[in-house]
């Protein structure tokens, strides 16, 4: 006790020495004048939360830990109850549950009717369709690709500019879009798999960035940092969902002979999203159960075997849902391709476990939530992910609902190949 | 003349990216992790001169080398707090884990400091008075400014002194023993635990003295500054050969020409590909950098 | 399984709701001012919130609209294309008619587009790009001048007043600043005036040494500079540190005092392209008075355009009695305004038919005084 009070009246005096020209004192600005407003409160309340973290520092360790226990409790009975609605003899999902699923997922938009509703499932599927993909590479693979989202940004500017120059539509632009965002899979994938591990994650990160840079500056193509407006729209064999339509086309609305109601084109997207997402989700199921699935589980375990495959089939993944979100929004701009994306994508796939796609699913709509959907919190929503990479690190590296495959606990010499968290 | 001008430039950029570029070498060598959060520090430090700055122009300092001495002790006492705590907090727990999971806790720090500081100051850049101006014309179109010589003494002198604590001083013996075997020094009763700590408090302060220095040469300091500005001394550290501090010194000192040349004479828009390029080709063609010693890998 | 799911399905459900905070009311008019709340350019963004906020404060003390009152909902688009898309998406799912703003050109741009496709009656008070009323839309309006007119100013001043020699043109590449650089280019061009160097520095970048010694080095007298304040301010200071001797001229979105507080002494001299200074005009000082007991600053460039937008807003509902945009468009079109920006009136396109820019001269106290 004593111990963890002296422990405690240091580690308060370290964050008041940390605090107090921080947050303490607020830079005003008046005019060209700049003065310093006090707020001793501030940093009283952070001293005062970490001196009393800190002196009941063993029993929140104990309580995370039990948390922890609880858990992985879940993530057992989640296994067996996977088993449960398995078939038996193989590790097909049984056809009614999945019906009653896709049921529920169908009728959802009808049954809430509302745009912001709608509009929070597509960003959901968007996540998910990200996250499943990075899973992959980082889940299963073990190779942090901090670059993952130029893939998305790939797919994305694949549809604005050829949408944009030669009016191509959505659906000869996404497969094109997979296909782009492949090739540059591929063409970072020769240099960058010779790396290892954390050189890797630098390098992807720089790729990341080399390319937001090249979309803000090659300003004829991809139109600088304004990026590409007035993207169109899908078609649904030649049905338009807008008000007006373009030459040749038939309005949704005059076509059934109703009124024009804008919801409708969210009811579009939403179950675009949706045949998206089953769609990776069927391949990422057959791509793990395939010879080269199994092997990405094997590169993950040993390192210096991940020089010898790629991670460029995931990046088709991404490649769709960026020719997805380019549809949808419309319009494109670099921002929304930053390395922040890359490391919201990132803590999802950390948060859901490594691995686990139900986790993944879980966790990519508690991110869209956090990230789009929660007013009150919304200028906090970074500082939260932040606090989640870390805290899951340190507390679950393996995620919230690791995937517990049959595996062996080796112990090497130099350090602990631990399998189950 | 702007060939001159621009050696100058690049003596500037790569005197910063030098001594950010020491935080992230000798982290590396001795626990083999990217401090992702480096460049965060730095920030940090640039803020905390800042509002020393403000308090010390509210009392009425009139005097440039006390605002300077005063901006660059306190900076450096607060980082060397922060960079405590950062390696306490985020990295110890984590010791002997695989490689990239401090990796991501450290990616989680760096975002944490960098939403901190906004949400405590505001998501806008901060205009740092002009506390030196002017410049030596020596001729019509050549001039070296009082900051330009300022920035590239003061590194000079922190790098003197920092040389001599690593060379000569026990304790910094003690981090030489743990960078070169962390477990051989564990063994001849080094507590390596608080080398580390001392080697994160050592390499915050000096990224503590470039934020100072960055943010009166520029004239401003924002929460996004040290994202960019990190990655490329981490460059800098990986061209001088990772691990080796005077490697970080000649790495700064040659990403900062590069830079400064590239801007000038192939465009401003594309400098930062210039390092990122730099980056992927050191790393595939040379991984061990200029002053590095090659690495045996362990399979 | 089952079970668990339906449990977090639950919680989740839970947090949908207590983190969706959505607010529908019959009795209240909803206008969306949207502009940059946080961020660089979040200055430009309080001009337009105050005087947009200061209308709905002063219409609600009369008895409101029709006998509904206003309410200003302020949203922040950061001045990103990427936020602009979601804040509309936002104003669109949450049933609101009006918007007063964006702010930014380059976000203005990809708003309207949804905009007009969800028949949301717009008014910007800020974004001063030509292609935003180009194309054709209804519901489109703006209370301020072009980037055209703009340029046509500041070139006609630099070509009869200053007569530089050699003309180097920076710009921000957005469609704002990269606009209006052009402009002026086109300009300097067509009266043969040198301009020896056209280039694009990077929006949030803090390092202009290298530039700074390019444009040393090709000797020029006069620099044109296409942009917003924060990258302004540090080439103008970084300049004169290093003893770059040469007028320096930008839009109105370096007109702020910021750049002041960056450049400091650097500043002093500068000549800024803004709308005329609407403070000044006699009808005005009561608004002005106003503003001062709210302790806010009315001089800045949107903080009557702002207001000018949604008054002309209310005062077309008040007309029409609808609160169709549609309806509301169509009258705006015909109407004739009585504002603190002046006399209003609408051109097809939704453009003001009269807006005035002056060139000020800006002091390294904040201050500008008019030049002519």
């Amino acid at each position: 006790m004593k111990q963890s009070f002296i422990d405690a009246i240091f580690a308060t005096a370290i964050t008041f020495i940390m605090l107090s020209l921080t947050i303490g004192g607020l830079i005003e600005v008046n005019g060209i004048e700049t003065g310093i407003v006090a707020r001793p409160w501030h940093v009283f309340f952070g001293c005062l939360i970490v001196f009393i973290t800190q002196l009941l520092r063993s029993q929140l360790l104990a309580l995370l830990k039990a948390i922890g226990c609880l858990f992985k409790k879940i993530a057992k009975i989640e296994q067996l109850t996977e088993h449960a609605i398995q078939l038996k003899g193989s590790d097909k999902f049984h056809p009614v549950f999945l019906l009653i699923i896709l049921f529920c997922l169908t009728a959802y938009p009808f049954i809430v009717n509302d745009k912001l509703w709608i509009g929070m499932f597509i960003d959901i599927y968007i996540y998910i369709l990200l996250a499943l993909g990075l899973n992959i590479v980082v889940g299963y693979a073990g190779l942090l690709n901090l670059g993952y989202i130029a893939f998305y940004a790939v797919g994305a500017y694949t549809y604005g500019i050829l949408n944009h120059f030669y009016g191509l539509n959505f659906w000869l632009a996404l497969p094109l879009s997979g296909v782009t965002a492949a090739l540059a899979g591929i063409v970072l994938g020769f240099p960058v798999l010779r790396l290892r591990g954390d050189y890797l994650a630098i390098v992807t990160l720089g790729f990341g960035q080399v390319l937001v840079i090249l979309l803000r500056n090659l300003g004829d193509i991809t139109g600088g940092p304004d990026g590409i407006g007035s993207i169109d729209r899908p078609t649904l064999f030649g049905i338009e969902f807008s008000r007006r339509a373009k030459e040749g086309g038939i309005p949704f609305h005059d076509f059934f002979g109703i009124e024009y109601s804008s919801i409708a084109k969210d009811f579009f997207f939403y179950f675009l999203a949706l045949v998206l997402v089953i769609f990776t989700l069927y391949v990422i199921k057959r791509l793990i159960k395939m010879p080269i699935g199994r092997s990405w589980e094997a590169l993950r375990e040993d390192e210096t075997a991940c020089k010898s495959l790629g991670i460029n089939p995931t990046s088709v993944f991404a490649g769709l849902a960026g020719c997805f979100f380019a549809a949808k929004q419309r319009h494109i701009s670099p921002e929304s391709f930053e390395f922040i994306e890359s490391v919201i994508i990132l803590s999802i796939v950390v948060m859901g476990g490594m691995g686990s796609t139900i986790g993944i699913i879980l966790a990519a709509i508690f991110v869209a939530i956090l990230k789009d959907y929660s007013q009150d919190l919304q200028e906090y929503r970074m500082l939260i992910f932040s606090l989640i990479l870390i805290i899951m690190m340190i507390w679950r590296p393996r995620g919230l609902f690791p995937v517990t495959r049959p595996f062996i606990k080796i112990r090497c010499k130099d350090k602990k190949v631990d399998g189950g968290q | 003349m702007q060939f001159f001008e621009q050696i100058l430039n690049g003596i500037t950029l790569g005197s910063i990216y030098a001594l950010i570029a020491i935080g992230y070498t000798m982290v590396y060598g001795v626990i083999g992790m990217i401090n992702f959060a480096h460049g965060e520090v730095y920030m940090v430090g640039a803020f905390v001169g800042l509002i020393v700055m403000t308090i010390m122009s509210s009392i009425g300092t009139t005097l440039v080398p006390v605002y300077l001495v005063v901006m660059l002790l306190v900076a450096i006492l607060v980082t060397s707090a922060l960079g405590w705590s950062i390696e306490r907090v985020a990295y110890r727990p984590l010791r002997g884990k695989h490689r990239l999971i401090p990796l991501i806790s450290a990616i989680g720090m760096s975002f944490f400091l960098q939403n901190f500081m906004q949400l405590s100051q505001g998501p806008r850049p901060f205009a740092v008075k002009q506390l030196i101006s002017g410049s030596f014309n020596i001729t019509d179109d050549f001039s070296i400014s009082y900051m330009q010589i300022l920035i590239p003494v003061v590194t000079l002198v922190s790098m003197g002194l920092f040389t001599y604590f690593i060379s000569k001083t026990k304790l910094g013996v003690a981090c030489r023993a743990t960078e070169q075997d962390r477990r051989m020094a564990n063994l001849l009763g080094i507590n390596t635990d608080s080398i580390i700590s001392v080697i994160f408090v050592v390499g915050a302060a000096l990224a503590a003295v470039a934020g100072v220095l960055v943010s009166l040469y520029y004239g401003t300091v924002r929460d996004t500054m040290g994202f960019i500005i990190g990655i490329k001394a981490f460059t800098a550290a990986v061209l001088g050969g990772i691990g080796s501090i005077p490697g970080a010194m000649l790495g700064g000192f040659v990403l900062g020409f590069t830079e400064s040349f590239a801007s000038a004479y192939i465009g401003g828009d594309y400098k930062d590909i210039v390092s990122f390029v730099l980056l992927l080709l050191i790393l595939l063609v040379l991984p061990s950098g200029l002053l590095g010693k090659a690495e045996i890998e362990k399979v | 399984m089952l079970f668990d799911l339906s449990k977090r399905a639950i919680a989740i459900f839970v947090l949908i709701f207590a983190f969706s905070s959505v607010s529908f009311s019959a009795d209240k008019i909803q206008i969306a001012v949207v502009g940059a709340i946080t961020g660089p350019v979040a200055q430009y963004g309080k001009m337009q919130m105050d005087g947009a906020v200061m209308a709905v404060d002063q219409i609600n003390k009369k008895g409101g609209v029709n006998g509904k009152i206003l309410e200003a909902v302020l949203l922040d688009d950061v001045c990103q294309p990427k936020q602009a898309v979601a804040v509309a998406n936002k104003v669109v799912s949450n049933d609101i008619r009006f918007v007063v703003g964006h702010l930014c050109s380059g976000s203005t741009q990809p708003a309207s587009d949804i905009y007009d496709e969800e028949g949301i009656l717009m008014i910007t008070p800020a974004s001063t790009s030509p292609d935003i009323t180009k194309r054709g839309f209804d519901l489109v309006f703006r209370t301020i001048g072009l980037d055209t007119q703009q340029g046509d100013v500041a070139g006609k001043y630099i070509i009869n007043k200053v007569k530089p020699k050699k003309v180097a043109i920076i710009h921000d590449k957005q469609q704002y600043g990269q606009g209006i650089a052009q402009a002026v280019k086109d300009q300097l061009d067509n009266s043969s005036v040198n301009v020896v160097l056209f280039e694009g520095v990077t929006k949030g970048s803090n390092d202009f040494s290298a530039l700074i010694s390019k444009i040393k080095g090709l000797d020029v007298d006069f620099i044109y500079y296409g942009g917003y304040h924060p990258e302004l301010g540090l080439i103008l200071r970084q300049a004169r540190e290093r003893g770059l001797k040469a007028t320096f001229m930008g839009p109105e979105g370096v007109g702020n005092k910021d750049i002041s507080a960056i450049a400091g002494e650097a500043s002093e001299g500068l000549l800024v392209t803004l709308p005329a200074d609407f403070t000044v005009d006699p009808a005005n000082a009561d608004l002005v008075q106003a503003f001062k007991d709210k302790k806010q600053d009315s001089s800045g460039p949107f903080v009557m355009p702002s207001y000018a937008a949604v008054q002309i807003i209310a005062e077309t509902i008040a007309q029409t009695k609808s609160e169709d945009p549609y309806v509301i468009a169509k009258a705006m079109k015909k109407n004739t305004y009585k504002t603190p920006i002046g006399a209003v009136a609408f051109q097809k396109n939704g453009d003001l038919k009269e807006f005035k820019f002056v060139v000020f001269e800006w002091h390294s106290d904040g201050t500008k005084t008019p030049i002519n």
